[in-house]
């Protein structure tokens, strides 16, 4: 098993041998395997934790900084709001921008998470259709895999607003970058079609369901040479999860959250807007006091609400850093785990991967035997509540209907995760789930509905 | 019949055992106890701006935001929806709703004000509206409403009209007034007023609004909708949307209602046109109704909107639950607001019977409050140096009008008492002597801003 968690058997008991570190050492300790163990000692010891994807985690020392700065809040909420709330906003902001390569703190707002995120972008999209800006008809470009809240907001802010809106169709399973940048051109070229303009394209750099990594620094190159008006990555699970450098991605618009791979509180996320574009028209929803002063200054107040989630990040470096590697060894290693385990189960299950390996990040797509009968969106839910109920395994399940011709083959894919505080038994214990239900020829037909 | 929730028992027997035994209701140490987490030394009577919460409300908090951390996707395939869904209808029964569907929780007013308000920019949008039909709203209505108005009407073409209302204020007949005088203004060119934006109680300065009355005379005047807002109403004021009649109407809980920050409820009248309100912030359930949006707009930490259920087993401690707890605040803040007002030389910004829980007191004119800076600079000088808490009003005397008087001149600035269930006359008797202080030593506004 490839060295997990930061510490190789060797380099933990030299932890353990080494003298008590005095007070204000600047290089703090690496976490031991115990340490990371305690750090996730709230987590439910009886469930195979393997979808971090979806709602993310948060280690103690983090939720101990958080549980303070809302106390000083309760405590004397004026003062925190006059003398506090603001530097503190700044700080994190500031930390962000250097994690992100962006070149002024200007372009880093924080939101609640990248739904919010893209609300933002897509309503400056809406009042260009309002304000004649655009024209009837001009086009937004998305991913077929686009996450659900996404689409929703693209129908909510432009085919609302008479916004054109084209699929981009990506193979699935997927074998290379090539299938995708393909897909992706001939989505534009229909996107110009009728001489209309494409207004915005909005890419994910790693899909949710089915989770593929996406070339994002090409397609935004494509999208450069093709006319496209402004670019929005939707990168969710990108900070944390993989490389993300605003220049070299080159969009006018990126959003990631920092409570799913990058171990803050429920919730947190930034959104990048690059300094080139139009920024005075970019605004946060729910309109304050603040209103015109800049998008971060906008959503830097939003109300009365618990801003805590959003001022630990400098406690969240400090954890990071008591990785070896810091955040990039941190991602190195969940990758390799996250293919190890993968491949692990295609082969105890005689399937395969969504991907290639190099396609994915710190999830993969595995394929579920074919026996098992998914043949629905039902099933797949009706099959994870099963194995989160009856075998405290808890991880999501995709369904693929079968192309034309397809027959037999596999219709599910599990997305599995990898994180610092998984273990291997996380994943034995879902291959024999899955090996139980196959061995006790258990369908998705079988399976109360949940 | 509620499903009893070990969470919440645990909040009452902690710290109570013996209190439960030998009274029924909450004791004097029990409120201490319950507000230690507050700055001992400081006198907070700013409840307006920020709310409380009890600490037996925060641990059920707590209890929740650890459930959700410990299983997330148990917590929310199992728990999150039917919590906000409990938390709606225990809402629904306290504002007198028809129906649960009328009732969201989202943020906060402001969150609640940009809903309302973003549907009248798509109505100009889609042309439903036309260039200059009008919003109204009070002059002195709560400035993140005034800029939502201005990001969502003014922007899309509509225009504004501001109602002036007198303050200091003595009866509502004067309220009533002012608005029909500023209908009449606003339709003199024919101008067609789509919404009017009502505050239930102003936030500054602080008066009670007569609006059941206000809304009755839109109606009259054929104006299409009402929004309330009335982000300090529940836990301050009676709250029964069906008396109010409006068709939109907004409270604060985390204000007077004991919720931690923060959540709100939006209601929102049964009509053709409610299935077209939704949250800015658009998720996987856009088009099911603005109560199920609202339920889920992105991962984030909704354990404020689940704990309204322990929030009304504290409630239910004090003699007289939440009208108990009304009317004390509303006693207390009164007899203090004269205590001080008496004790400076000053007046009262409006009648009793139009400050619920909160009142203006005007400050002496020897301090010469002259702008919004002074204010924000005495406020800080409170703080900073007294160890007060408490919002300051600059008074803009209006041209030809002669202001109010105390033995020295005009009074130009008033200070926003509130009182809730934690405040002690200690309290007042600190701002009291912090005012007089300042007074005796001939310090006015201007003289702070070097300290």
């Amino acid at each position: 098993m490839a060295a997990v968690n930061g510490t190789s058997a060797a380099d933990a008991n030299s932890q353990i041998h080494k003298k008590p570190r005095l007070y204000a050492d600047p290089s703090p300790p690496l976490f031991t395997p115990s340490d990371i163990l305690y750090e996730f000692s709230h987590h439910d010891p009886t469930v195979a934790r393997i979808n971090n994807g979806s709602f993310g985690s948060c280690p103690s020392s983090v939720i101990s900084a958080q549980n303070e700065l809302q106390i000083q809040w309760l405590r004397q909420p004026d003062d925190f709001y006059f003398n506090q709330l603001q530097p503190k906003i700044l700080q994190s902001r500031t930390i962000i921008k250097d994690l992100i390569n962006a070149d002024h703190v200007d372009e880093v707002s924080i939101v609640d998470n990248a739904t919010t995120a893209a609300a933002i972008v897509l309503q400056q999209i809406a009042w260009g259709f309002a304000e004649g800006k655009f024209n009837h008809g001009d086009a937004a470009v998305m991913l077929h895999y686009a996450y659900g809240a996404v689409k929703k907001s693209v129908e909510a802010y432009v085919t609302r607003a008479g916004g054109y809106v084209i699929e981009v169709p990506l193979p699935f399973p997927v074998n290379s970058v090539d299938e995708i940048v393909h897909e992706f051109r001939q989505a534009l070229q229909r996107g110009k079609q009728n001489g209309r303009r494409v207004r915005l394209a909005v890419i994910d750099h790693v899909t949710s369901m089915p989770t593929v990594v996406i070339p994002v620094k090409e397609l935004v190159a494509i999208c450069r040479e093709e006319g496209v008006d402004q670019v929005f990555v939707d990168a969710a699970h990108g900070i944390g999860c993989v490389d993300i450098d605003m220049k070299q991605i080159g969009a006018d618009f990126y959003t990631s959250n920092l409570h799913k791979w990058y171990f803050c509180p429920p919730s947190v996320a930034f959104l990048y807007c690059k300094r080139s574009i139009n920024n005075s028209d970019l605004h946060h929803p729910v309109v304050s006091h603040e209103y015109g002063n800049g998008l971060a200054i906008e959503s830097g107040w939003i109300g009365t609400r618990d801003y805590s989630a959003q001022l630990v990040v400098p406690k969240v470096l400090e954890f990071i850093n008591r990785f070896e590697g810091g955040i990039n060894g941190i991602k190195k290693r969940n990758h390799e785990c996250v293919v190890e385990m993968g491949q692990m189960l295609v082969e105890a299950w005689g399937t395969h991967l969504g991907c290639p390996p190099e396609m994915c990040s710190s999830m993969v797509m595995v394929g579920l035997p074919a026996c098992l009968g998914i043949s629905s969106d039902h099933d797949a839910l009706n099959l994870r509540t099963c194995l989160r109920e009856k075998f405290g395994v808890e991880v999501p399940i995709y369904y693929r209907s079968p192309k034309d011709g397809e027959d037999g083959g596999v219709t599910g894919y599990a997305r599995i995760s990898y994180h610092v505080y998984n273990k291997v038994d996380d994943y034995y214990k879902f291959r024999d789930a899955i090996n139980q239900l196959v061995h006790n020829a258990v369908t998705c037909a079988s399976l109360p509905i949940s | 019949m509620q499903h009893e929730d070990p969470r919440n028992g645990e909040s009452v027997h902690r710290g109570s055992k013996k209190s439960k035994l030998s009274s029924k209701f909450i004791t004097e140490s029990d409120i201490r106890d319950e507000f230690s987490h507050h700055h001992p030394s400081v006198a907070r009577i700013n409840n307006g701006s920020f709310g409380s919460c009890p600490g037996s409300v925060l641990t059920a908090q707590r209890h929740l935001q650890m459930q959700f951390l410990r299983q997330p996707d148990a917590f929310y395939f199992n728990t999150l929806r039917d919590g906000i869904t409990a938390s709606r209808k225990i809402i629904k029964d306290l504002i007198n709703a028809d129906h649960v569907d009328e009732v969201s929780l989202v943020d906060n007013a402001t969150t609640a004000a940009a809903i309302v308000l973003q549907r009248i920019g798509r109505s100009f949008a889609e042309g439903k509206f036309q260039k200059n039909d009008t919003v109204l709203m009070l002059h002195c209505a709560f400035q993140a409403v005034k800029k939502s108005i201005q990001a969502y009407v003014t922007r899309a073409g509509g225009s504004v009209i501001e109602v002036r209302l007198p303050f200091p204020v003595n009866s509502e007949e004067e309220i009533i007034s002012e608005f029909k005088k500023s209908i009449e203004e606003g339709k003199s060119n024919g101008r067609k007023i789509r919404l009017a934006i009502i505050d239930h109680i102003t936030s500054m300065p602080s008066v009670v609004i007569p609006v059941k009355e206000l809304v009755r005379i839109c109606r009259e005047e054929g104006i299409e909708q009402v929004f309330v807002d009335a982000a300090h109403a529940i836990g301050s004021v009676k709250v029964d949307v069906k008396e109010v009649g409006a068709d939109f109407y907004v409270s604060n809980l985390h204000k007077w209602f004991f919720c931690p920050p923060s959540v709100a409820f939006l209601y929102c009248k049964k009509s053709a046109s409610s299935s077209d309100l939704h949250h800015p912030v658009v998720s996987h359930e856009y088009g099911n109704g603005l109560p199920i949006e609202s339920a889920w707009i992105g991962t984030r930490d909704y354990s404020s909107q689940l704990v309204v259920p322990a929030v009304l087993e504290f409630v239910n401690r004090f003699e007289g639950g939440i009208d108990g707890i009304m009317k004390r605040n509303h006693d207390e803040v009164v007899k203090m607001g004269k205590m001080l007002a008496e004790s400076w030389g000053t007046n009262l910004g409006s009648p009793p019977e139009m400050s619920p829980a909160m009142i203006m007191v005007g400050l002496p004119s020897r301090m010469c409050l002259n702008s919004e800076e002074d204010a924000v600079t005495l406020r800080s000088h409170l703080r900073d140096h007294y160890d007060v808490e408490v919002p300051i009003f600059h008074q803009v005397s209006k041209d030809g009008e002669e202001g109010v008087r105390d033995k020295d001149g005009f009074i130009t600035g008033y200070v926003r008492i509130s009182h809730q269930v934690y405040n002690t006359l200690e309290d007042y008797e600190k701002l009291r002597d912090a005012i007089n202080q300042l007074v005796e030593d001939g310090k006015t506004c201007k003289m702070l801003y070097k300290e």
